[in-house]
């Protein structure tokens, strides 16, 4: 067992320096796990404080939108995984077997997964985030793509702190901010939104999430409009207005 | 308790520790007092280096006064510094004054009623972390066994602490990336306030 476990190990750092995918390191990580566990694609989010999570990359478009809804309803795969530092599966998205995530599975559904996987991103008791894995048919993960995207979780836990190590404190390392694609525009629109409507930056930020929700786009689709001063709120009538 | 019952117990009880509640000198005091009562020593004690590379006192088999001063003044003189620094056992040492070798810690272990002194190193391949002390109050060599037994259980505490440091540079470096990540949200947060 721990043989094959080793091959296998070896086999996916073979493919993560031979991926050529988006020229990031993120990416190729994303790239090869969903190719070893055979699925339609992967993502990676990292923990921040109080349980959020940042998306750090995606393999392809549908991975980068699960990973945005996830973030933008605060539920799913990645925040069940890291929180539980467990594997979490949903293996029909069309018909859930728990109603465990009454936005996210519809929306998930709806972007064109049927199946998700979470896997956290650990070493031994320290959890830095999650891995999720999306399939466009469902069904449950074979006991070897299961065991395949566990050790990936930890190639890429690795990985990480191996970017990280050596940045100054309380900086991202220029390495892991290059290798990635960490959405920090909404972060900046949620301050924006908290001068317009006077409000906390955590309060704006639910508000700036509610609205992408009700009008089916993502947060960072919403903050990108919101930067830009193409959309602001209007305190006096908690409306969002164009322009 | 047999000797053999002994032995397995203290490496359980020394593996143990890498998996729950590590606590460097839990295994260290562990690692003392088997010593003293396994083979035929009268006072055990560890010394660690410090990132600087100096030696600093963790634990030892007996809390009397005597004892704990004898490694105090090991900071720059005595078995354990030499040990440390050359990474090689000491054994059978006869503390006899005057001591060219040692001239200010000979005479106190002297004092102390000790007849002989011996040291192994702390040490994982080629780096050396510490050094483990043991005092004798005869003179005459340790037993060969004694010395195996002693430098096994030292080998063993030297691995549950190497290991400990590893999966502690990780905790410590992944609560630096999500105090970063943090900061920076907060800096965007700032940025968008600032901007309006």
């Amino acid at each position: 067992m721990l043989v094959v476990a080793t091959d296998r190990l070896i086999a996916i750092l073979t493919l993560v320096r031979q991926q050529k995918h988006n020229g990031h390191q993120g990416g190729r990580l994303c790239a090869v796990a969903a190719e070893v566990t055979e699925q339609s694609g992967a993502g990676i989010a990292l923990s921040s404080e109080r349980g959020g999570l940042t998306s750090m990359c995606a393999s392809n478009r549908v991975a980068q939108r699960l990973m945005d809804l996830e973030i933008t309803f605060g539920e799913g795969p990645c925040f069940d995984a890291s929180r539980s530092s467990g594997a979490i599966e949903e293996v029909e998205l069309d018909s859930p077997s728990s109603l465990r995530w009454l936005a996210y599975s519809p929306a998930a559904g709806a972007v064109g997964a049927r199946a998700v996987f979470g896997f956290p991103i650990c070493i031994g008791a320290i959890c830095l985030g999650a891995l999720s894995l999306y399939r466009d048919l469902p069904g449950p993960l074979t006991d070897a793509q299961a065991s395949d995207a566990y050790l990936m979780a930890s190639v890429a836990a690795r990985a990480v702190l191996a970017m990280q190590a050596g940045a100054p404190e309380d900086m991202i390392a220029d390495e892991l901010v290059r290798e990635s694609t960490f959405d920090f525009s909404v972060h900046q629109a949620a301050g924006m939104v908290s001068v317009q409507g006077a409000m906390s930056v955590g309060d704006a930020l639910v508000a700036l999430r509610a609205h992408a929700f009700t009008s089916d786009c993502t947060s960072s689709e919403l903050a990108l409009r919101i930067v830009a001063r193409d959309l602001r709120f209007e305190p006096q009538t908690g409306e969002w207005r164009d322009g | 308790m047999a000797r053999e019952s002994l032995l397995i117990s203290t490496l359980v009880e020394l593996a143990d520790n890498l998996v729950d509640n590590f606590d460097v000198i839990d295994v260290l005091t562990v690692l003392s007092d088997r010593c003293v009562e396994a083979i035929d020593v009268d006072a055990a004690g560890v010394m660690l280096a410090s990132p600087g590379g100096e030696l600093q006192f963790v634990a030892s088999s007996s809390e009397s006064m005597r004892v704990l001063e004898l490694f105090q003044i090991q900071a720059d003189e005595g078995p354990c510094v030499d040990c440390y620094k050359d990474g090689n056992a000491i054994v059978n040492h006869a503390l006899e004054v005057p001591d060219a070798r040692w001239p200010r810690f000979t005479p106190q272990a002297v004092a102390q009623g000790f007849r002989s002194v011996h040291c192994l190193p702390l040490r994982l391949r080629g780096r050396t972390i510490g050094a483990l002390n043991l005092f004798r109050t005869e003179q005459g060599p340790l037993d060969a066994d004694d010395v195996i037994v002693a430098q096994g259980l030292a080998d063993v505490a030297t691995i549950a602490i190497l290991q400990h440091r590893t999966s502690l540079d990780a905790r410590l470096l992944n609560d630096q990336l999500s105090n970063a990540l943090n900061s920076r949200i907060i800096i965007e947060q700032a940025k968008g306030k600032v901007s309006q």
